[in-house]
């Protein structure tokens, strides 16, 4: 589903964020990417997401390359940033309504998903309601509505539990594994090691932009815990 | 107070970075923005000088050079309310620092105090802009000797400083009430449009009325200066100016109460301000029906529109052209026999069809809608970027929807001042073929300086809108091709009637191309950089 080659990315001035990171997502897969502060990982999210240019790699998505072809790879994704901002001067149903035009969904499909998750997250009530007046947590909780709604290939979300309340967590997760149930992949990443550990099928670590682990999740943890094999690499 | 000093600093450069590109990474860049600052400047000045020395000559042999600052004293004021008023929303109630400067440990008075200073700060620019060459003017045509003391001088700095207070004072009430009615009402946008529309109507009716002052002038200078009793501090600023100390006084007094009482109650209330103004009505009680589908570039455009309409700051700052445009071309037909007996008493002297074009094309100048457009996106750029779209398309859509305002409106206008005027029906065309390709030229123009110069970290909308690098440039930048236009007709009008028509046209023609094909092989590399 997602594969990336060999990817870099050098800001201007010289600084190298990313140094050829390659890894493969498969379909029905949830890949957690994991790091510390500034190790590349929202760099990396970006540039697959196609928000972001980059010079040196590729990287494929659902048989599309994201440089050559980013308009069929983005069709088949979405994407959550960490903070994610909407447009203030719309309603949250005018929100939905223009990402839905943006993805040409049907107007039968959206309504249902809108209804679907729009309850399931609570949200429903709200969403005639202008988006300067949500909460964080409400806003976090539309752009993930507006994420689902366009059954993606590939959801990619960066840092997806910061703002969200415990049932808002346990009802995205279950909607991750339904959405890789239906044959797409998750690639996510997170500071939640207890998360990632329970709900990853594979892993990578990321320190200083370069790979540093990858591969299932059982594997690299073996009997250790999550936590653990991140500090001992962190310390390295 | 070194404290007040860092919060000053910050209102002061944000604003400095967003209008004059300094600080750029690009050295290029940087000094295409300065150009354009001292551009800008020159023009200010320019224009200032060239009104206060039409009116000095006039009011300078008959010793009644007290008018000259009496009127633009009014202009500084009006001006500077026009230019701070739809700022004050923004600068001081609505900065998206606010949530991070409250929390620090700088008392609420002086977080206000510092940001109001810098509102103060712009309208000082102003009044300096305005009564500097007034006061220059006065030194080089004055009769009596008044502008060549030391003393003059003195008095003119203290107006200077003081004047701007008085216009902060008003610019801070008024966008006070803008605030407050855009929480207050249901629908907050119609309100801040209702009262922004009252309040162009009275700046319009003042400057309309100053003007039927000045043209009768010269007959009855001192009958006019006893009608303006209703704006006493202006009349105590000119005769203080003039050497009345008391009076100067005075005027001094009344610039600075206000300033002081809209500070000291702003400072009592201002934490509860800013939270008021922020709150937004909201309603839990939505019920989802069945929605509808519309395609991609329909949703783009109704998006721009939302924007556009449901900004208030937005509209009315890149929509005052049309505006102007709209009301010049009705106002046209409405009195078309009163313009045609002063276009019949023109005959001859002034060119009609090149003069109606030329004002068109500085209405249309104003209306830099697809400028500021890509700094609004700012921090909700990811939104597009992520979405299955081509840069161009994302590009044109904000051209078109500017096109979709401007060219209707100049169709709409041109007509109007076609048919108010009798024109042949190839003046109509001439009017319609210049003027349009003038607007198309001007979307796309725009369009490549907001790319070229986007602000996409303002701090709010007040800051990309007026005060810009790329807006300023979207206006003042296609006046000089709308200039060269003037001057390829004049040149040729007396040679070569039909050359002196046709070569302005090709001229905008060429410069839409241009702009297009720049557009085209450029912008989306350009968009993608952002």
């Amino acid at each position: 589903m997602l594969r990336i080659e060999h990817y870099s990315k050098t800001y201007p001035g010289g600084k190298r964020a990313v140094d050829d990171v390659s890894l493969h997502v498969r379909p029905g897969e949830i890949y957690g990417f994991i790091g510390h502060n500034g190790a590349g990982k929202t760099t990396t999210l970006r540039a697959v997401a196609g928000v972001m240019d980059f010079t040196e790699g590729t990287i494929v998505i659902d048989g599309y390359d994201v440089k050559k072809n980013p308009i069929a790879a983005k069709r088949v994704t979405a994407f959550l940033p960490d903070n994610p901002d909407l447009y203030e001067f719309m309603k949250g149903i005018t929100y939905l309504n223009f990402i839905a035009d943006l993805y040409d969904i049907p107007a039968d499909q959206r309504t249902a998903d809108i209804q679907k998750y729009g309850d399931a997250f609570e949200l429903t009530g709200n969403l005639g309601s202008p988006i300067g007046s949500y909460s964080h947590g409400m806003r976090q909780k539309l752009a993930l509505i507006s994420a689902f709604i366009r059954r993606p290939r590939l959801l990619i979300l960066d840092e997806p539990f910061v703002g969200l309340d415990p049932a808002a967590s346990h009802l995205m997760k279950g909607y991750l594994e339904e959405l890789c149930q239906k044959g797409s992949a998750v690639f996510f990443s997170t500071h939640v090691l207890e998360v990632a550990e329970k709900l990853c099928h594979q892993i990578a670590i990321i320190k200083d932009g370069r790979l540093v682990k990858c591969g299932a999740t059982a594997e690299l943890v073996g009997d250790s815990s999550l936590e653990n094999v991140f500090l001992e690499l962190e310390g390295e | 107070m070194k404290k007040f000093w860092v919060l000053l600093k910050v209102s002061v450069t944000s604003m400095l970075l967003s209008s004059s590109g300094m600080g750029r990474k690009s050295r290029k860049k940087a000094a295409t923005g300065a150009g354009a600052m001292v551009l800008i400047a020159g023009l200010g000045l320019y224009l200032s000088g060239l009104y206060s020395s039409m009116l000095m000559e006039v009011l300078a042999p008959i010793n009644m050079e007290v008018l000259v600052f009496i009127f633009m004293g009014m202009g500084a004021l009006i001006g500077g309310l026009l230019f701070t008023t739809f700022g004050v929303k923004g600068v001081v109630f609505g900065g998206r620092d606010n949530d991070l400067l409250l929390s620090m440990p700088v008392s609420s008075t002086m977080l206000m105090v510092s940001r109001v200073t810098a509102i103060y700060l712009e309208n000082l620019l102003f009044s300096l802009f305005v009564l500097g060459p007034a006061g220059v003017v006065c030194a080089i045509f004055t009769q009596g000797g008044v502008g060549h003391t030391l003393l003059f001088w003195v008095r003119l700095v203290i107006v200077v400083l003081a004047l701007p207070l008085l216009d902060t004072a008003l610019s801070v009430l008024l966008g006070a009430l803008v605030a407050f009615l855009s929480t207050r009402m249901s629908k907050g946008i119609l309100g801040q449009n209702i009262v922004m529309a009252i309040y162009m109507v009275a700046v319009f009716w003042v400057a309309a009325n100053l003007n039927g002052m000045i043209e009768g002038l010269a007959a009855n200078a001192a009958g006019v200066k006893d009608s303006l009793s209703w704006a006493a501090p202006l009349m105590w600023m000119g005769d203080g100016l003039m050497g009345d100390w008391g009076l100067l006084l005075a005027f001094a007094v009344c610039c600075i109460i206000p300033f002081v009482l809209v500070v000291f109650v702003l400072g009592k209330v201002y934490g509860r301000a800013v939270t008021a103004f922020a709150a937004r009505a909201a309603r839990s009680d939505y019920k989802l029906s069945a929605q509808s589908a519309t395609g991609q570039k329909k949703a783009l455009l109704v998006k721009e529109a939302k924007r556009f309409f449901g900004t208030p700051m937005y509209m009315w700052n890149s929509g005052i052209g049309l505006i102007m445009l709209l009301a010049g071309g009705v106002a046209a037909l409405v009195m078309r026999d009163d313009l045609r007996e002063i276009v019949a008493l023109l005959e001859g002297e002034v060119p009609v069809l090149p003069l109606v074009a030329l004002l068109m094309g500085v209405m249309l100048s104003m209306c830099a809608i697809a400028a500021p457009s890509i700094s609004l996106e700012g921090k909700y750029l990811w939104i597009l970027r992520e979405a299955p779209l081509g840069e161009s398309a994302l590009l044109w859509i904000k051209v078109g929807f500017e096109l979709l305002l401007t060219v209707p409106c100049t169709v709409v206008t041109g007509v109007c001042l076609a048919i108010a005027l009798e024109m042949p029906v190839w003046q109509w065309a001439a009017l319609l073929t210049s003027t349009i390709l003038f607007a198309i030229g001007h979307g796309m123009f725009g369009m490549l300086m907001g790319l070229a110069f986007p602000k996409l970290d303002a701090v709010n909308e007040t800051v990309v809108v007026k005060q810009s690098l790329a807006v300023f440039l979207a206006m003042f930048a296609p006046m000089v091709l709308m200039g060269l236009g003037g001057g390829l007709w004049l040149g040729l009008a007396e040679s070569n009637q039909v050359l002196a028509l046709t070569l302005p046209i090709v001229l905008f023609g060429l410069a839409a191309a241009v702009f297009a094909l720049i557009l085209v092989k450029r912008g989306p590399a350009m968009l993608r950089a952002l």
